[in-house]
């Protein structure tokens, strides 16, 4: 009884914010500065229009779609190959190696994203969709390679042996048997590589140009001289987030090994 | 056919190599080289502000600043100390005890759990305002209720106030991060094996002295591991609280990425920007470097 | 108009005759009817020029102004609209990696100093001297506020563009509630004396204690004390308004004795902190986007604000106090009649690749009917003609932006500027916050701007 009790208020707090940014984006601008909270009111739709169309908000969402989704593509291609490396060879230096894409997971981006924007600016990719991509992949591939070792790894090895008996090289084995094995962990890496690259603020602000802005930058521009704008901001951030909603219920079974770091299975 | 046998056998041997190659060769290009940069920037004078600061070399003077000169950065670095060790151990206390709850007495789990990952699953930038909304003084929502109850002054808020707004942004990530403790937990809870559990239960000890004797010991690699991931990221805190308080009232909230970010995007002082960068990074790799180990006794793997 | 022009001369701003200088473009265009701007364009058809902003009014109203020179000239232009620091941060990405994304930019004048130091922009010259490029009907030097052109645009003697805006702080009021006989009749009973548009700084605080009643959610005024720029702006107007400043120096682009630690000036910032008992709860996290929110929701009685936000209080689809704002001169002190101002202005970046055609396009929004129609959306033209028009005239604010305009008070535009900012960004919000005395923040201001900008500015109140 009182676990539930406690429970059912632990789940209104944590829930509350986010029920209190979906009503402001249907709120008016009057309902929304009231003084007094105002819980019942009818609801406005001009907000969602008014900042997607009229505003221009709508190919954020495109941005932050193609964004977030090549870069977990990029990540995974790269990285689950060296995750079976990881998994499955021995060699020199191994686990040096496999620390060190920790801590590129780990590295501030405040600390790598000005000479990352010299650098892209060097060759030619600044302001484009290509160098966020590129810096996102960056923190998505350690993930990769730390989630998808111990995915690999949960693959018994009587099954490479029975696959070198079938006379699969080692490459058409990785190709044919273990990635299928894998996949419902690869598809929980992916998801969670989505919505990291997805919510990422300060490379996408710093590299990004104004035609390829993603979501997450474009909030802070309706904070205007004028009076935030709280109605079309919540609008931009409900839409900015129920993607994630959808996706943290797809993959809830994998997200704490993935947020660990492969470290706890859940 | 001989001949593409050898082939692919060179292909095979090369299995290894060839598919960590290009994870590396993207590291490299995209992150060491550019840290490596920043490590060399860090000598020099860079400005993008001051004429003639193109970067000549000035040996470690922009370290003697940092350590000498500058009252303000390590201002915000004992800042930073207060809102990591604040937040991760309520965070963890809280997170704990629901687990330990949640654990013994919630059946069906799953749903509820997913709708408590949702906190940590918003963009930290949407949060941010979020709270903003909630916590504005004057059509502020949650305002409002502690003011009916009484627990705030007409004239007090919550983040225009000195003395409160650190503990105000350190609730906010406890909001947000809690749950993620609570899971980790969880987790850690099912996969315990229940030989001790019944064993102790058999030699008749109490629920206090299961938890201290065979629950917690159980649980240490955990309990490292997340203290560990919790102090990285709650040192790295820069998008929420630079959205809801940008560093102020005064320097109450300026957690140490956030002067960071103003060395370099505000006075586009790079060079010495670039050693204040530095320091976070130092600080993180040696929390890493612990929390390694710390994941590695939790796969009951040695570290070789 | 000419009665406006003639109120008042400013410290450093010279004010052109303006109808004087009506009538010889009047005729300037007549005898220049061999230049057009079609023809100007004609090699630049099919360009595109890019430029970048603050997405403000003025800068939205330049986006719907923009097809008109499109359809004459063929030349395409782009804008871009951030917030305010993200403007200014991408503009100092894009100059210092000298890849000339923009063809033109708009910006703060306190960023000059640090770009022309830097060698990152055009002077202005080279296009207005070009026959081919320069409409002769266009003369700044005659149709401009030169004292404001002169501050916003101009850097150790040399042009290198035009003012964007001229934007500038003065005092908005409630006058429905100055005017209540109810009102009228308890201040004087308290004060002794009648209600009143506030002229000094005792009177602003008198009115801001009489409004002040928290109990009903209404404050006597709202002071921008958020760890931000707009802090500062805001601060500026009192240490002016007191009879201080940052820096003895003649103008932006030279150094001088630090004064900012002056009695003056510790005088005015207690006084300023004064006012937060005055102010919603959390002020303090307050800048310009608050406290407009403040007074629209008719939540403060008083503060001091910019003119190219006023039209967002008095536009009724958003405010609920339009038609019942008073606006004026902020009050004086020993500082006499003041005003802060920030402009934003038209530069051409070295590195443009399409500097020709920009120029081109800042030459026709620089031309009266756009500035006029610029000016009628939420701007604040530099140019005396544009507010002698009968439909600027008939703004509530018009008056009070204009004054405000000829008492203007030039800030530093040197390269360190922007950090100078910093400094006292963090120095008056750490005093606001309680953390130190206003002497003690200004003090270690001062030394911080000693620290950073060396002998040129030595302390002239040494600090103990």
């Amino acid at each position: 009884m009182v676990a539930l009790a406690t429970l059912v208020v632990v789940l209104v707090i944590a829930l509350t914010p986010y029920l209190w940014l979906l009503m402001t984006s249907f709120k008016t601008r009057l309902d929304a500065l009231a003084d007094a909270p105002v819980w019942l009111f009818t609801p406005t739709l001009e907000h969602y229009p008014m900042v997607f169309l009229d505003k221009g908000y709508l190919p954020m969402v495109g941005n932050s779609l193609i964004v977030a989704g090549v870069s977990t593509a990029l990540s995974l291609a790269i990285g689950v190959p060296a995750a079976y490396v990881f998994a499955r060879h021995d060699f020199a230096g191994k686990e040096d190696l496999f620390f060190f894409f920790l801590t590129t997971r780990m590295a501030p981006p405040i600390s790598v994203v000005v000479p990352m924007f010299l650098f892209f600016g060097y060759v030619g990719l600044i302001d484009t969709r290509t160098s966020v991509i590129l810096a996102h992949s960056t923190f998505n591939l350690s993930l990769v390679v730390w989630m998808m070792r111990g995915f690999f790894a949960d693959i018994p090895r009587e099954i490479d042996e029975a696959a070198q008996m079938d006379g699969h090289t080692r490459a058409g084995m990785f190709l044919r048997v273990l990635l299928p094995l894998a996949a419902p962990g690869m598809a929980a890496t992916a998801v969670l590589c989505f919505i990291l690259s997805w919510n990422e603020f300060l490379y996408a602000l710093i590299l990004v140009a104004f035609e390829s802005r993603t979501l997450t930058v474009g909030i802070p521009g309706l904070v205007t001289p004028h009076g935030t704008l709280w109605g079309q901001v919540a609008a931009v951030a409900v839409v900015a987030t129920l993607p994630i909603i959808v996706f943290t219920f797809l993959v809830q079974r994998h997200l704490v090994r993935g947020l660990t770091f492969g470290a706890v299975k859940g | 056919m001989n001949l593409s046998r050898w082939g692919s056998g060179i292909l095979d041997r090369g299995v290894g190599p060839l598919f960590l190659v290009p994870a590396l060769l993207l590291l490299v290009v995209l992150l060491v080289g550019p840290f490596l940069y920043m490590v060399g920037v860090s000598f020099t004078d860079l400005s993008f502000a001051l004429p003639g600061h193109d970067g000549n070399f000035v040996g470690f003077e922009n370290y003697r600043r940092l350590m000498r000169e500058d009252p303000v950065f390590w201002q915000s670095f004992g800042t930073t100390l207060v809102f990591v060790s604040g937040v991760v151990s309520v965070e963890f206390g809280l997170g704990f005890a629901l687990a330990l709850l949640l654990f013994h007495h919630v059946q069906r789990r799953r749903f509820v759990l997913t709708l408590l990952l949702i906190p940590m699953m918003l963009a930290p930038v949407a949060v941010g305002l979020m709270w903003k909304l909630m916590l504005h003084g004057e059509f502020g929502m949650l305002t409002h209720y502690l003011r009916e109850l009484g627990l705030l002054g007409p004239q007090t808020a919550l983040l225009g106030n000195h003395d409160l707004v650190l503990p105000t942004v350190m609730l906010v990530d406890v909001w947000e991060w809690t749950p993620f403790v609570t899971l980790v937990f969880l987790a850690g809870l099912l996969s315990l094996p229940r030989e001790p559990f019944e064993a102790a239960v058999m030699d008749g000890a109490r629920p206090w002295q299961v938890f201290r004797d065979i629950t917690v010991p159980l649980l240490r690699p955990i309990i490292a591991l997340v203290l560990l991931l919790r102090g990285i990221d709650a040192f790295k805190e820069f998008d929420k609280v630079f959205i809801l308080t940008g560093g102020g009232p005064g320097t109450a909230t300026e957690l140490i990425s956030i002067y960071a970010w103003r060395v370099n995007f505000r006075n586009w002082d790079l060079g010495y920007g670039a050693v204040c960068a530095f320091m976070v990074y130092l600080v993180v790799l040696i929390l890493c470097a612990v929390s390694y180990k710390a994941i590695y006794w939790t796969e009951g793997r040695a570290v070789k | 108009m000419t009665e406006h022009t003639k109120s008042r001369f400013g410290k450093l701003l010279r004010l052109s005759a303006a109808v004087g200088s009506v009538s010889l473009t009047l005729a300037y265009a007549a005898e220049a009817g061999a230049w057009s701007l079609e023809e100007a364009a004609a090699p630049y058809k099919g360009t595109t020029i890019r430029t970048i902003g603050e997405s403000l009014p003025p800068l939205e109203a330049m986006d719907k102004l923009k097809h008109k020179f499109e359809e004459r000239t063929g030349i395409t232009v782009v804008i871009e609209q951030y917030e305010h620091s993200e403007a200014v941060n991408k503009v100092m990405l894009d100059l210092n990696s000298k890849r000339g994304r923009y063809d033109f930019i708009l910006q703060p004048h306190r960023e000059l100093g640090r770009f022309v130091a830097n060698g990152h922009l055009t002077p202005i010259e080279r296009f207005m001297n070009d026959p081919k490029l320069r409409d002769p009907a266009f003369k700044p030097e005659e149709v401009l506020y030169q004292g404001l052109w002169k501050e916003i645009s101009w850097y150790e003697g040399k042009a290198y563009g035009f003012p964007f805006t001229a934007l500038t702080m003065y005092l908005w009021y409630r006058k429905d509630l100055l005017e209540d006989p109810k009102e009228r009749a308890g201040f004087k009973a308290k004060y002794g004396y009648d209600m009143q548009v506030p002229a000094t700084w005792d009177q602003y605080r008198d009115l801001a204690a009489w409004f002040t009643r928290p109990e009903k959610g209404f404050y006597g005024t709202a002071i921008q004390g958020k760890r931000h720029e707009a802090l500062w702006y805001e601060w500026l107007n009192f240490l002016y308004s007191f009879g201080g400043d940052m820096m003895e120096a003649k103008s932006g682009s030279e150094c001088g004795p630090i004064i900012v630690n002056s009695p003056e000036a510790v005088e005015s910032l207690d006084y300023y902190k004064g006012l937060v008992k005055y102010s919603p709860s959390d002020t303090l996290n307050y800048f310009w986007d608050d406290v407009m929110v403040a007074m629209q929701q008719g939540k403060a009685f008083e503060m001091i604000m910019w003119n190219d936000a006023t039209y967002a209080v008095e536009d009724p689809s958003q405010s609920t106090v339009s038609g019942k704002m008073g606006f004026d001169l902020i009050p004086q002190g020993k500082g006499g009649k003041v005003g802060q101002v920030e402009g934003w202005t038209y530069l051409i970046p070295a590195y443009a690749k399409n500097k020709e055609a920009a120029y081109l396009f800042i030459q026709w929004m620089m031309a009266f009917d756009q500035q006029l129609e610029q000016h009628m959306n939420g701007g604040a033209s530099s140019r005396p003609d544009v507010y002698a028009a009968p439909d600027v005239q008939k703004i509530t604010y018009s008056k009070a932006s204009m004054d405000t305009n000829a008492v203007a008070i030039a800030k530093p535009t040197i390269p360190e500027s922007p950090e100078l900012t910093e400094i006292l960004v963090l120095e008056l919000s750490n005093v606001l916050a309680g953390k130190k005395t206003s002497q003690e923040g200004l003090d270690d201001a001062a030394l911080a701007m000693n620290k950073l900008l060396g002998d040129c500015a030595p302390l002239k109140f040494p600090v103990k």
